[in-house]
């Protein structure tokens, strides 16, 4: 083992599973499963070398570990071009997880720092964070100028995390996001006296205030007696979501991203938004928010909850999106590539037919802006608080009724959990008829529930006819059931018809518990 | 854009950069790390620079100054090959990295062909096809979604719907080759500068076959042409049991012959079909090896009366109707079955063509050399694989995956007695690359050989072009 590498050489093993088959570089359209994955790889899209895609940057880590060659200043600038945004561990079928390039890179980067190759901007960037608990080098004192004269409440239900970026960079989605929650009638406040969250030093390398400013914002945010946080930076929320839960930090407040909570209340039929104009937008998935968090249709069902807003997808979307460029400190450190990299982004947007590019992230949309100027692109970008803020907004409005025949299929599914038997906890089907959609979820042993959106991120979608479910509910044993569903789908009539899109491939399916539910239905 | 600067030692460096930009050339050992292996374990010379051409006239004009200087230069498409074909056998080498040249140039209706620039990917190509209600015959390799078409036909790869169509090289009607002094040269109905192209076979003898499966010898091939065939929507699936191997093989060689199944796919024993379908034939415990059958035609009446035949046809054989999941899921998982049994360990392939009755015999070989090793005892799995190609031969795809690092060692050996094993029971490899060509040397006829150096140095008398390749070198 090589010494220098200790954080590196955790990994040599998972390495050992890479197989070079080259799906996270120049994957097009993966015929499998109808998987939408487009050269997943944003930064080699830009670079060209297959040296920046997973692959290549595996081959190079091997390189490293066998002292085949060292540790140098091209080595620290070639790490430095990844934007961890995990789009070649989402199309890696490798491992169940897909082989965790991110965490390899920012173990390198920690190795990187701890033998010395620094690059000096991110040397700035720590020294900020640790004197003024803000990357930009702003005063921690005038955090809260953004908000003007506008006072804060001690204690409310709900905190709202701005997060550095928008509290010193982009305003506008710190100012519109208070506006919004104010309007909408949120019993909210700000933290005083909110630090870093420490995203920024985790994708760098550069770990030791981390520790520090999560504890005083975990203190800082008991004080206000909040069960409730809520963000709109994307980063803030994987941090807070991921990487605090991950280095052992415990909290007892709920971690909410805006576009969840908007997503709650428009569901509970608690707001409403309504433009005055039909408008065509797209949706740009903060890496952050989705592959890292896994939140994919909460902001999806906001803006279609939109009165007059279509929203139309972009090539390459949800799990498969691609990176805006300005993820894992590539915006700070190279912001030429990061600029080339979101003006390819911006390119599918426009591709689209979106008048509007939506996203969910003050880096995002920092960075999508920066990429539609660096290409001449007239399309406008906008935050989603941002975006809402100018809309027509209710305070209430008629809960949309589920379809009769969903709510039956949902109710039958929940009194027959035996039907999931066999499935590990945390499986994920989604579930549509005729584009009505609910999600099953395992949550235990012969336990699962119902929830009626689509699922962010399902193991299977299924769809059937109504005709097929009617019968399907008919049966009171699970076994008949599943023999059933098997027959609908081997042997399919023009009214009695199942269909189902695997979101994984067939041998992590079996992996995570689907081989008993396949087996019971005659299907193996 | 640069970020990792070239080093700027290679010799060609300033000349290469003057042809093909700053951005596509890098000679710095970082960049050319990513290029060092292909998707098999071997190892051999690493490139000296790495150049992404754009063009055609790039390509010519890049082959003109490895000319001039007795460079040598190596093409290579997606890299994810597993015999190492794309390495390079001498240091310095020039590599092409062609997948910039990705474009459909032309889809020619009249004439049912597709004319694409060598480095276009297998899965794109069905994509953009299927959009214009067109298939492909032979569909790609199972690394389809990044193997290219250049690479696939250069190396005489194999894969989807070979069983009807044959390997990636039965479809090619014309080849766009830049030759040693950089003059391009169009095979096919392509040597008539006004003809469309429709035709591999006219007026003068096949100039296409001399350049297909050549390795990168003979020149480097910049654009291909293929059938293609009228998109067909209606597919039909069967799973097929069988008690032996002998049965299972006996079915296999019938089918083919009336050549029926758009893919017809073996797994030889229970443990391949374990290792492939985790728990597909817990129920059988009888059966001990699996065919897969899918049909594919443009008619629903044509595709579910071919299935009938096949079901029929099986039971002469003694075959267990077991369904049709492991088909459909085979088909529709295409291009992604392969990657998730990396799951197990890194692969040691053994990728051959043998004529179907002959599987038995080298499983019975290749069975005892698992026994000798005890490889299952160390953790090592197999998948041992036949696909139908043609009419009455198959692919033998006997792999073994090797869990840890420690292993290797002992999978090596292993390894290479079932490539000995192989070689002895009337195996042919498809492709060559440091997997066979020492073997495949050893065997070959003489006068095979020097025919073909003597193609080779008619062509390219400065051997700037893979240099070393086919002379046997390890």
């Amino acid at each position: 083992m090589t010494t220098n590498l200790k954080n590196l050489s955790k990994y040599e093993d998972e390495m050992w599973l890479c197989a070079r088959c080259g799906d996270c570089s120049l994957a097009d359209k993966t015929v499998a499963s109808n998987r939408d994955v487009y050269l997943p790889c944003a930064i080699k899209n830009v670079l060209g070398f297959e040296a920046f895609a997973a692959r290549g940057r595996i081959m190079i880590m091997n390189d490293l570990l066998n002292e085949r060659i060292p540790l140098s200043n091209d080595i620290a600038d070639w790490a430095y071009t990844c934007t961890t945004c995990k789009s070649c561990m989402e199309t890696c079928t490798a491992t169940a997880d897909g082989v965790n390039l991110p965490d390899m890179m920012e173990a390198l980067r920690k190795d990187l720092v701890a033998n010395s190759f620094s690059i000096q901007k991110h040397e700035e960037i720590e020294n900020s964070i640790i004197n003024e608990f803000n990357p930009y080098k702003e005063t921690q004192d005038f955090r809260l100028k953004v908000f003007g004269d506008r006072e804060f409440p001690p204690k409310a239900e709900v905190v709202y995390f701005a997060g550095c970026t928008s509290s010193f960079r982009e305003k506008e989605i710190a100012v519109t996001t208070v506006e919004l929650l104010t309007k909408l009638g949120v019993n909210y406040t700000v933290l005083p006296d909110e630090r870093c969250c420490g995203s920024v030093l985790l994708r760098l390398g550069r770990e030791k205030a981390f520790g520090n400013l999560t504890s005083h914002n975990i203190e800082s945010i008991k004080r206000t007696g909040a069960k409730t946080v809520i963000t709109a930076c994307a980063g803030c929320y994987r941090t807070w979501k991921v990487d605090v839960v991950k280095a052992g930090y415990e909290y007892d407040f709920r971690i909410l991203h805006i576009t969840e909570f908007l997503d709650e209340l428009v569901t509970k039929g608690a707001a409403s938004f309504e433009l005055k104009d039909k408008l065509k937008v797209t949706y740009h998935d903060p890496c952050h928010l989705g592959r890292h968090s896994e939140v994919y249709e909460a902001p999806r069902r906001v803006i279609e909850s939109i009165e007059n807003v279509e929203l139309v997808e972009m090539a390459t979307n949800k799990r498969y999106a691609h990176c805006c460029g300005s993820g894992g400190g590539v915006k700070g450190t190279f912001g030429d590539l990061a600029n080339e990299a979101a003006g390819n982004r911006i390119r599918e947007a426009e591709e689209s037919g979106a008048e509007l590019l939506l996203t969910a992230c003050p880096f995002c949309y920092r960075g999508l802006k920066d990429g539609a100027n660096h290409i001449g692109s007239n399309i406008k970008v906008l935050d989603l608080p941002t975006f809402l803020l100018d809309a027509k907004i209710g305070k209430s409005m008629k809960k949309v009724k589920d379809e009769p025949l969903k709510l039956e299929f949902m109710e039958y599914l929940v009194d027959h959990p035996m039907i999931f038997d066999g499935l590990k906890k945390g499986a994920v089907i989604d579930y549509e008829i005729e584009g009505n959609r609910f999600h099953i979820e395992v949550i235990g042993k012969g336990e699962v529930i119902a929830k009626p959106q689509r699922a962010e991120n399902p193991d299977v979608e299924l769809t059937f006819s109504p005709a097929a479910v009617k019968t399907l509910v008919t049966f009171s044993s699970e076994d008949k059931y599943a023999e059933q569903f098997g027959k609908f789908f081997k042997e399919p009539t023009d009214s009695e018809w199942i269909r189902f899109n695997l979101r994984l491939n067939i041998v992590k399916l079996l992996m995570k518990g689907y081989r008993k539910f396949a087996q019971k239905a005659g299907l193996i | 854009m640069t970020i990792v600067k070239s080093s700027k030692t290679h010799p060609l460096y300033e000349e290469l950069v003057s042809i093909a930009g700053q951005e596509r050339v890098s000679d710095n050992q970082v960049i050319i790390a990513a290029y060092a292996q292909d998707a098999c374990h071997l190892e051999a010379e690493r490139p000296g620079i790495i150049v992404m051409p754009n063009s055609v006239a790039e390509v010519q004009e890049i082959v003109k100054l490895c000319a001039r200087t007795k460079t040598p230069i190596v093409p290579a498409g997606g890299r994810n090959g597993i015999c190492g074909a794309v390495l390079p056998r001498v240091p310095n080498v020039v590599m092409l990295d062609m997948v910039n040249m990705d474009k459909v140039t032309k889809i020619d209706e009249d004439v049912m062909t597709v004319t694409v620039e060598a480095g276009l990917r297998w899965a794109e190509l069905i994509h953009r096809l299927d959009e214009k209600g067109y298939k492909l015959g032979f569909r790609g390799p199972y690394g389809g979604n990044v193997g290219t078409v250049g690479g696939s036909v250069s190396i005489n790869s194999i894969g989807y719907a070979a069983s009807k169509y044959g390997p990636s090289t039965e479809g090619v009607v014309s080849l766009e080759v830049v030759l040693a002094n950089g003059e391009v040269i169009r095979t096919g109905t392509g040597w008539n500068p006004d003809a469309q192209l429709f035709g591999r076979y006219s007026t003068f003898n096949d100039l296409t076959g001399i350049f297909l499966g050549d390795h990168g010898t003979l020149g480097v091939k910049t654009k291909v042409t293929l059938k293609i065939y009228p998109k067909a929507e209606f597919l039909t699936y069967g799973d097929f049991g069988f008690k032996t191997l002998k049965e299972a093989t006996d079915f296999m060689l019938e089918a083919q012959r009336y050549g029926f199944t758009e893919e017809l796919i073996l797994l030889a024993d229970r443990q391949s079909t374990e290792t492939f379908f985790p728990g597909l034939l817990n129920k059988h415990k009888e059966v001990h090896a699996f065919i897969s059958a899918i049909v594919q035609e443009t008619d629903s009446q044509l595709a579910n009366r071919k299935m009938e035949i096949l079901r029929e046809m099986s039971e002469k054989f003694g075959a267990k109707d077991i369904g049709n999941f492991a088909a459909q899921m085979h088909w529709s998982e295409m291009f992604n079955l392969v990657q998730p049994l990396y799951n197990n360990g890194f692969w040691l392939n053994t990728c051959h063509l043998r004529p179907i009755n002959r599987i038995p015999e080298v499983m019975e070989r290749l069975w005892a050399i698992f026994k000798k090793y005890k490889l299952l005892d160390n953790d090592i799995k197999w998948i041992a694989s036949c696909l139908g190609a043609d009419r009455a031969y198959a692919t033998g795809w006997i792999t073994i995956f090797v869990p840890t690092k420690d292993k290797m060692e002992m999978a090596l050996k292993a390894w290479n007695e079932m490539l000995d094993e192989i070689f002895d029971t009337g195996a042919c490899p498809y492709w060559s690359g440091l997997l066979w060509e020492e073997r495949a040397v050893k065997k070959a006829d003489k006068n095979f050989l020097d025919t073909y150096w003597k193609i080779k140095k008619a062509l390219d008398p400065e051997n700037i072009f893979a240099p070393e390749v086919f002379k046997g070198g390890n």
